[in-house]
């Protein structure tokens, strides 16, 4: 019967398969860096110094690890390593609405962008419209996979 | 196109300001040229013009002819004056010789009319040489603004004559830009080194923009750089408040089942879901619906499965049977568990929608 079921599905999925797409790719690097983080912080420091902080700083490792093809990804990986006790990584800027022209409010906006993107102060406006798009993505991946893991844990 | 029309419009103007005379000469001169260079045409161009010339001369001598008879006898004297004068432009024109001073101020002499009629002359011969110039250089930029002529009026087309001429220079120029930087110059529009490089970095940044366009959902309704733009950073932000939901909840549920996660696990989920909503997920933001239904299936099953199961092959359920844990691969080591009904019926219907197999 087994040989049946295998013969009749033709999809098989092994274990480490060689076309995996982009997206599969980021998947399985980033719970494979956050998930025994997360389980090392949970055993090590029982409840007492577990902060949002620590949390934070290992979702967001795990993210740069993960995405170190883009200037974003080694960014946040050399700030995090860099720089563990700041937290600022706090993204709510105020729109300085000074000019009603158009090109300033777009400028504003550019820069406004600039400051969400890691990294994306020094990049100049071309490269960072590239990098925002790579990083809107993972984003979406990074959450995805996120709340997988806290589907699971709750 | 609109625009490179209309903004000859305003230069077709703005030559009207300039004297008829200077005009005209030049473009008696581009004839001539055009004339010189070229031979099987220019016989037909110089009877064309020395026909026209007699017409004009003509219709001026009955002008003149007019003119003198309804005056007094005052005029008589410049009449005769003139007559002798244009006798002698007329012996020179029949010649065939194209003198454009003369020519010119003959026609100045003349009424409003009559230098309407002449500069239309002029004109139908100007498209002739510009045919020609069209056949011999076929320069991509002329081509274009050849085209563009054909579907304006008359009046246009002997300004935009001055113009095509410049315009040659800057096909020349563009030619040799064309192999590294494939950008069009529009008329009026610069061509110099910094300009084109801004057109092209402009092109870049808009073709980035509609990239960006089709990832950021809800971008599509928008229009306009700042409200997309307005839109993507809505996005990201929103995005990045979720990622901090979801560690907030981390924290707060207890972290006591961290333990039983199970990285394995928790990979062939993600790769099977990633599989099944693979192309939903290259391109945009998928369904939390959807997820919620998978999720909320397959976390009984983790949460029920022990966490020394490490490589449990999930073989796909029949349509009616349960699953068959006779079946499962001889390597596994440790056993399994006899599932519960509620994860029977779940994972029935999880694998019954995805129908994957794993094989390990």
């Amino acid at each position: 019967m087994e040989r049946q079921i295998i013969s009749k599905k033709k999809q098989v999925f092994s274990v480490e398969p060689t076309k995996l797409s982009p997206s599969e790719v980021f998947t399985r690097k980033y719970t494979s860096h956050l998930v025994p983080a997360l389980k090392k912080l949970n055993m090590d420091k029982n409840s007492s110094q577990i902060n949002q902080v620590t949390v934070k700083h290992e979702v967001d490792m795990a993210l740069a690890l993960s995405a170190q093809e883009f200037a974003w990804g080694r960014f946040l990986l050399q700030k995090l390593s860099s720089a563990d006790s700041k937290s600022s990584s706090s993204n709510q800027t105020q729109i300085l609405e000074r000019s009603n022209d158009e090109d300033g409010e777009i400028e504003e906006k550019m820069k406004e962008l600039q400051e969400l993107l890691p990294g994306g102060k020094e990049m100049n406006v071309e490269e960072m419209l590239s990098e925002i798009g790579n990083y809107i993505k993972y984003l979406e991946l990074q959450t995805s996979a996120l709340k997988t893991i806290v589907q699971d844990t709750t | 196109m609109l625009e490179s029309l209309v903004s000859l419009e305003s230069m077709s103007l703005s030559f009207m300001d300039v004297s008829v005379l200077e005009r005209l000469k030049w473009l008696q001169q581009q004839q001539y040229q055009q004339v010189q260079s070229s031979t099987n045409a220019s016989s037909e161009l110089l009877q064309f013009q020395g026909t026209n010339n007699d017409e004009l001369l003509q219709s001026n001598f009955s002008h003149f002819q007019m003119l003198g008879s309804g005056f007094a006898q005052n005029y008589g004297m410049g009449f005769g004056s003139s007559h002798d004068t244009m006798d002698g432009c007329i012996s020179r024109t029949s010649s065939c010789q194209m003198d454009p001073a003369d020519t010119i101020g003959v026609i100045l002499k003349n009424s409003e009319e009559n230098i309407a009629i002449s500069l239309k002359n002029k004109r139908k011969s100007e498209i002739k040489t510009r045919e020609e110039e069209k056949t011999e250089k076929k320069i991509k930029v002329e081509a274009e603004t050849e085209s563009n002529m054909k579907g304006k009026s008359n009046v246009s087309n002997t300004e935009s004559s001055s113009d095509t001429s410049k315009q040659t220079s800057k096909g020349a120029s563009e030619i040799q830009k064309l192999d590294y930087i494939h950008v069009r110059a529009r008329r009026g529009q610069a061509t110099d080194r910094h300009s084109l490089a801004e057109r092209a970095r402009r092109e870049k940044i808009s073709k980035k923009m509609k990239y960006l366009q089709d990832l950021v959902p809800g971008c599509n309704k928008v229009t306009g750089r700042a409200g997309m733009l307005d839109e993507i950073i809505n996005y990201v932000q929103c995005l990045q408040r979720q990622v901090e939901v979801s560690n907030e909840t981390m924290i707060i549920s207890p972290l006591t089942k961290f333990r039983s996660l199970n990285r394995d696990n928790l990979l062939q989920f993600l790769s099977m879901k990633l599989a099944v909503l693979n192309p939903e997920l290259e391109l945009a933001l998928e369904d939390l619906s959807v997820k919620q239904a998978y999720f909320t299936n397959l976390h009984v099953v983790v949460a029920s499965k022990p966490s020394t199961l490490v490589d449990a092959p999930l073989f796909p359920l029949d349509q009616q049977g349960s699953l068959d844990l006779s079946v499962i691969n001889p390597n596994q080591t440790t056993s399994i568990e006899a599932p519960s009904p509620s994860w029977e019926t779940q994972s029935k219907s999880l694998y019954n929608s995805s129908s994957l197999g794993y094989q390990y």
